[in-house]
């Protein structure tokens, strides 16, 4: 499923400007614009530059093998380039992939930038933190990546602001998406065609979508938007250098406290030193935390950045509940996208009537073939765990089938999950990946108030499907492999006793080392979390470059 | 593995339970009547070599003699190993083209459609219901 020819050789004794780790979304931005901007950049990524004619969605084994080989849980999928997470402890399980254009190799495409309340969460709604910057100072930027992205939607949602225009029209919302509208007009609740990282027209290296239906397992049609395809071609033609199959174990820092680069593994299992004036981390909610605790040293001997105590902590990986609804008319739900078809937030503001803060986005999904009529993304959950064997086979699989297939649909209830400093990152002491490097071990519970907030959107969202001629549905209630959001384990914030990076993702505690990823968001959301990682790793990547004659590096 | 190395039996010991998981019924055939035990089933194992040990493991204990309780016990006392036979009853099965043609599945395909095309949501005033009813987002307070 990979492609290793891309990889680039290990230059010894080179000091790149930049060392970037991690070539996922924004990685890969970063990449990009200081490449663009005359910077020297050396990317490392363990995993590799995904092969597009290995993805599986062109065979009849596509939903087979996506219960395996491209289930979306890398302890599931077990590949040599992914790391293990010991989740004994965790009620839900991170999802994520290790290669060139990240884990969102795997994902939908749902692009849906965080909301003016988000960034406003403790002045709105009294709970948890403001962000240092507003939804205003992103927008130029988000229009920005938009078109790098080839964003497919409509424009005039009254659940946003008023912003520039989409650089593609909306994908069709097909028969699964007409349906699911006219289940919110029978409730007169909120809709809006889905708006998507994947564009229905040719777009920055893009084809447009087909409807395969089988994004989440890599797209065979290169129409869904990833950072291989949309900003690596560019880094790389800028002159970035990107070394696939590198490995870090630990970040190097100098006796002035400051970052010197990092120590790799290749995948020859040699040990390695790239150097560099600033080493800017990327490796998501998991991966970033793990390598500065990784990165100890008596200077800094609770992990790199880590004066705060907070490096690996407020852990948010979004809760999330579906509801498979089922309908008795073709609604052709094998189609895709498996982007969102359309969306709901009309309960995504906090209202103290609900029993809870914050809220939760609405997304509607195809179902798949017929082992859909079971399952979503790889794991088997509409059926019932008390279930007999005749109840799920036999004839009871035939009329089942019959039933679902072609003519179900999936809503994905996304709760905003807020962060809680018991939520955590550590590092195993026992568990380690291929390389021999401890692998991070998770902390987490599902809040109460994140529990109320999904039972009131699961019973509202079956209501909207009943008002809508639903013969069934099935709920599955804050479904545990949905850990596709990995935010919150390094805090930004002004103040350097109570965060680990400021708002331009310098750490407080090491002057050129940068994490740019959405590690340090200090709230989740309850939404689809690229758009704004991206965004959010554009408006610093600038900053980077604007004042790179003041910046103080090794 | 290749399941070319399959006995005899244990391909037979997996007709016998995968009739019993998916029979002929209405105007569906049954699982044998489409070769989910043929080479189909060395393709389904090749796909996923994940599941042979369990699927082995799960024929070893299938009494032909007591088909309908030993499967049920299997479901019971070893649910991996009935997961990784059922899986490959119903993921041959349904990947069958005799199948797919029944239930009027084609398949994962590729779909032409204009981009530019105005949607019936748009023709019939139907999103326009959902703007009219004005915005629904919070601004942010300081701006």
């Amino acid at each position: 499923m990979d492609n290793k020819s891309t990889n680039t050789k290990a230059r010894r004794n080179e000091v790149a400007d930049v060392l970037i780790i991690g070539a996922g979304p924004s990685g890969s931005v970063a990449a990009k614009h200081l490449a663009q901007a005359g910077i020297k950049v050396v990317c490392l990524e363990q995993g590799h530059m995904p092969d597009a004619s290995k993805y599986s969605g062109r065979g009849p084994e596509w939903e087979l093998v996506s219960q395996k080989q491209w289930h979306p849980n890398p302890n599931f999928r077990d590949r040599e380039r992914d790391y293990p997470i010991n989740t004994d402890d965790s009620a839900v399980h991170p999802l994520m992939f290790s290669g060139v254009g990240g884990s969102a190799t795997l994902y939908a495409g749902h692009w849906t930038p965080f909301m003016p309340s988000d960034f406003r969460v403790r002045t709105l709604d009294g709970v948890a933190d403001d962000w240092p910057f507003s939804y205003e100072d992103l927008t130029p930027f988000l229009e920005e990546i938009e078109r790098e992205v080839g964003v497919s939607g409509l424009g005039g949602n009254p659940a946003y602001p008023p912003k520039m225009a989409y650089p593609t029209p909306a994908l069709p919302i097909g028969k699964v998406g007409s349906k699911a509208a006219y289940c919110l007009d029978a409730m007169g609740w909120h809709w809006w065609p889905g708006t998507n990282a994947i564009p229905s027209l040719p777009h920055n290296g893009l084809n447009a979508c087909v409807r395969r239906g089988t994004c989440m397992s890599g797209c065979p049609e290169g129409a869904k938007s990833t950072t291989d395809l949309t900003h690596w071609p560019h880094a790389i033609k800028a002159g970035a250098r990107l070394i696939t199959g590198a490995r870090v174990r630990k970040i190097t820092t100098n006796d002035e406290g400051l970052a010197t680069g990092a120590i790799y593994i290749d995948e020859s299992g040699r040990e390695r030193e790239q150097k560099a004036s600033i080493v800017i981390l990327c490796a998501n909610g998991i991966g970033t935390p793990r390598l500065l605790l990784l990165s100890a040293t008596s200077r800094f001997p609770d992990g790199l950045a880590n004066s705060s105590g907070l490096v690996g902590k407020r852990l948010m990986m979004h809760p999330f509940s579906a509801v498979q609804a089922t309908f008795d008319e073709d609604l052709e739900s094998w189609r895709g996208p498996f982007g969102q078809n359309i969306a709901s937030f009309e309960f995504y503001e906090s209202d103290a009537s609900r029993g809870f803060v914050r809220g939760a986005k609405w997304g509607i999904m195809p179902a798949g073939g017929p082992l859909g009529a079971t399952s979503f993304v790889g794991s088997t959950v509409f059926t019932d765990p008390n279930a007999k064997v005749e109840d799920m086979w036999g004839t009871n699989l035939h009329d089942m089938v019959e039933r679902r297939f072609g003519r179900s649909m999936v809503w994905g209830i996304i709760g905003e999950d807020l962060p809680e400093e018991s939520n955590q990152v550590l590092l195993d002491p026992d568990l380690t990946d291929s390389d021999g490097i401890p692998a991070p071990k998770l902390l987490y519970k599902v809040s109460e108030n994140s529990e109320r907030m999904l039972k009131f959107n699961e019973e509202r969202c079956v209501e909207a499907c009943l008002a809508g001629g639903a013969i069934e549905t099935n709920v599955v209630h804050q479904m545990p492999d949905t850990g596709w959001h990995l935010l919150g384990t390094c805090l930004m914030g002004n103040d350097p006793k109570s965060s680990v990076v400021d708002q331009w993702g310098a750490t407080h505690d090491v002057p050129n080392l940068y994490i740019l990823d959405g590690s340090t968001f200090p709230t989740s959301a309850g939404l689809n979390p690229t758009a704004t990682i991206m965004t959010v790793a554009l408006r610093q990547t600038r900053q980077m470059i604007e004042n790179r004659r003041n910046q103080e590096a090794s | 593995m290749s399941s070319n190395k399959l006995s005899l039996e244990l391909r037979a010991s997996f007709a016998a339970v995968a009739d019993i998981l998916i029979p002929a019924y209405k105007k569906y055939p049954s699982a044998t009547s489409v070769g989910v035990h043929e080479r189909m089933l060395d393709d389904v194992l090749d796909f996923r070599p994940d599941i042979v040990e369990a699927f082995l493991r799960g024929l070893s204990a299938i009494n032909a003699a007591d088909l309908s309780v030993s499967v049920n016990t299997l479901y019971k006392v070893d649910p991996e190993a009935f997961s990784a036979i059922s899986l490959a009853a119903s993921g041959g099965y349904y990947m069958t083209p005799k199948v797919r043609d029944i239930i009027g599945y084609p398949g994962q395909e590729s779909v032409t459609y204009d981009a530019h095309a105005v949607p019936d949501f748009l023709l019939n005033q139907q999103l326009e219901n959902v703007t009219r009813r004005g915005p629904i987002y919070r601004s942010t307070p300081d701006a």
